[in-house]
């Protein structure tokens, strides 16, 4: 009886082993949300047992190199996020399985649509499918550092940057040079996101990045050469007041170290200063107020948003295919900690609507921004284009070349892409 | 006997073939045949084969033609002054009495650390308020000049040039040290005897006995140069422009990685393995003639 027992309780041993489904999830690094997701492993491991889920952090510029070579190796994870303009070629791909929407308890699309912000799953909606679920959408506003305004006796409140001219006028009340050097930036781009940031102040003035049937790309060419012509003002050549070349200006805004005086950043960024720098977070000496437009706008665009969507490798088996997905509807069922902890903001409507959000400080500006933008431009040769318009706006910021001939050259290429593919 | 020598000498070596077909020689071969196929990374239907058609498109396109451009102002501006520089460290440290190893170490040191780190450290350094703009105002003795480091198109290919330059001259002159002890002592000697000074001894004595060193040097600098690519691809993610460092390898990385298009990234990777293997052939047939006997 005892041999009996012994053998009946290994091979329960063995087969709950057997049984364990182990889901593989890559991320990128993110020192606030790794404690709340191990929590989350924790408690859902806890309430099934046969699940192990294993976590794998990436630095974010990695993760898109490791995932394309683990996908092309057809060796990727259960579950992944990465930036929504990469992860658009796996939805058109065919590469990541739509939401289960029985696992959700949910009958149609419509119904798991109608729990966020209108148009926040757009981006993965695709042939009818939805493909993805929000881990964040961020949009970009300006943070200020109130102490360098009233250095220059400017009022925060009253005198910061509601226009881009505003921003060129006030930006030189705040730079510090030395010499051609500059020490402190009053304000500075996030140069390599172009398609975020420089395309909606293409389109304030009433330029697109595509035609309307997709066909084309590079519409209204004066839109575009006044753009083009503002950041030739900007950069060294022009007024100097900043540069691709500095170090990344809202890297150095957390610091409070007078090296920069505006940045532009999303949510995330406040709890970021909270952790780097607590004493400049509790301060009171920094705000975030509204992305500019151009005094003459046409369109009052705000800058675009862009998101991460949590997404299931279409080649792993259905039924790690549906743990995958109860795992991640058991993560993004608790937004409010996202906001608190991380500084996220996911479109869930029962979030926006709660006083956790509403108390959030400046979420109000962020949301009303958004409700202004739209998601960054979707394309599978999306990476190519940010690329060329890069060349673009640095070859008019850093080289002699005019607006018209930057202009030519990227209208020529980006459309000789656009015919490759077609 | 020597059969069976021979048999097992061929069993011994055949751990490292088999570990050079599956980590060398498929993944070469492999390339070879991706190039004559239109794949998208992730894409999951079959590749469509298009014979020469990525070999042309390459051959017709700026950017691929700006690669080749990028890479050869970087390998030549790169390795000539590396083998002359390293060869004149070599006989500068190899004729100290004291602190030979201690140079040595020092020189090498750089090529120790990773080319990622090295290129970090470099950015800082180029970054406008860092040393490489202190250095040149004390140089020139101007004040707040920016030499517009990683902006400028020349600037910023001499930066990358820098780096390379710093990371390797001190591995290179240790070959060179080693080269030089290789030569027997009595040759120097005899020719000291003969009345020749110490210029005389390194122009007619040492130069053409280090000859082998010299091309090997030379041959690797190449190569090295020629696959060149942490400095470039972490200059352009700290924010400096593209286009004038856009070397090869650069440009392969991004073609297979940024836009998805193995056949075409492999391409790329068999024209340069011709051209590296064209240079390294050249050399080895313009210094054939002078072969070097003790």
């Amino acid at each position: 009886m005892k041999k009996f027992l012994v053998v009946l309780s290994l091979l329960v041993v063995i087969l709950s082993f057997a049984a364990k489904v182990e889901l593989v999830f890559w991320t990128h690094e993110d020192p606030n949300r790794t404690p709340l997701e191990e929590g989350y492993i924790k408690e859902f491991q806890k309430m099934y047992p046969n699940v192990e889920i294993k976590r794998v952090t990436y630095p974010s510029d990695k993760i898109k190199e490791v995932l394309l070579t683990a996908f092309a190796a057809r060796k990727g994870p259960d579950i992944f996020n990465i930036e929504i303009q990469d992860e658009y070629p796996y939805i058109v791909n065919g590469r990541v399985a739509p939401v289960d929407l029985s696992v959700l308890g949910l009958k149609t699309y419509n119904d798991l649509k109608n729990q966020y912000l209108e148009g926040s799953l757009d981006a993965v909606t695709y042939k009818g499918k939805i493909y993805g679920l929000p881990l964040e959408l961020t949009n970009w506003c300006i943070f200020i550092n109130k102490k360098y305004f009233r250095e220059v006796g400017l009022d925060p409140e009253k005198d910061y940057p509601k226009t881009w001219e505003d921003m060129v006028r006030i930006s030189e009340k705040l730079v510090i040079r030395d010499g051609q050097i500059i020490k402190r930036r009053g304000f500075d781009f996030r140069y390599p996101y172009y398609l975020t940031f420089f395309v909606p102040m293409v389109e304030q003035l009433g330029g697109a990045l595509f035609s309307a049937d997709g066909k084309t790309a590079i519409i209204n060419d004066n839109a575009w050469i006044r753009v083009l012509d503002f950041m030739k003002q900007w950069g060294p050549n022009g007024k100097n007041l900043g540069s691709p070349t500095y170090t990344a200006a809202r890297k150095e805004f957390n610091k409070d170290n007078n090296t920069v005086a505006m940045c532009e950043s999303g949510l995330y960024q406040i709890d970021r200063i909270r952790t780097e720098n607590p004493a400049f977070y509790n301060s009171n000496e920094w705000m975030v107020v509204p992305w500019p437009v151009f005094k003459n706008a046409v369109r009052d665009v705000k800058c675009n948003y862009y998101g991460h969507y949590y997404m299931v490798n279409a080649e792993s088996s259905k039924e790690k295919q549906q743990w995958a997905w109860r795992f991640i509807n058991f993560m993004l069922s608790h937004p409010q900690d996202y906001l608190v902890k991380v500084g996220l903001i996911q479109p869930r409507k029962d979030l926006i609507e709660s006083d956790v959000f509403k108390n959030y400080p400046y979420s109000d500006v962020f949301l009303e921004d958004m409700k202004k933008a739209h998601i960054v431009p979707l394309h599978p040769q999306g990476p190519q284009i940010e690329q060329l318009i890069r060349e673009a706006v640095e070859s008019v910021m850093l080289t002699n070349t005019s607006s018209r001939d930057a202009l030519n050259t990227l209208k020529r290429k980006v459309n000789d892409l656009l015919k490759e593919e077609q | 006997m020597e059969r069976k020598k021979a048999i097992w000498g061929f069993v011994f070596t055949i751990p490292a073939i088999v570990f050079f077909l599956i980590f060398d020689f498929y993944p070469v071969a492999n390339a070879f045949w991706m190039s004559f196929f239109k794949k998208d990374l992730l894409s999951l239907n079959p590749p469509k084969f298009i014979g020469f058609k990525n070999y042309t498109y390459l051959f017709t396109s700026e950017a691929f033609w700006n690669s080749v451009k990028a890479t050869a102002i970087f390998t030549f501006g790169t390795f000539v002054p590396m083998v002359l520089v390293s060869l004149a460290l070599a006989a500068l440290i190899i004729t100290r009495k004291r602190f030979q190893k201690f140079l040595q170490m020092a020189y090498y040191s750089p090529a120790v650390l990773s080319s990622v780190v090295a290129a970090m450290i470099w950015l800082l350094m180029f970054d406008p308020r860092g040393l490489a703009n202190q250095f040149l105002n004390y140089f020139f003795n101007t004040y707040g000049v920016d030499y517009h480091w990683l902006s400028n198109e020349n600037m910023l290919r001499l930066a990358t040039i820098i780096v390379y330059f710093w990371k390797y001259v001190g591995y290179f002159t240790v070959i060179f040290i080693s080269g030089m002890a290789s030569i027997p002592k009595s040759i120097h000697e005899a020719a000291i005897v003969d009345g020749a000074s110490g210029w005389q001894d390194f122009r007619h004595i040492t130069l053409p006995l280090l000859k082998p060193t010299t091309l090997l040097v030379s041959v690797m600098s190449m190569i090295q140069c020629l696959k060149t690519f942490s400095t470039q691809y972490l200059f352009v993610q700290g924010g400096a422009p593209r286009g004038p460092i856009d070397v090869i390898t650069l440009n392969i990385y991004n073609t297979a990685i940024r836009d998805h298009q193995i056949g075409r990234a492999s391409a790329m990777s068999v024209i340069l393995f011709f051209v590296i293997m064209f240079f390294t052939y050249l050399q080895f047939r313009v210094s054939r003639s002078e072969e070097v006997s003790y």
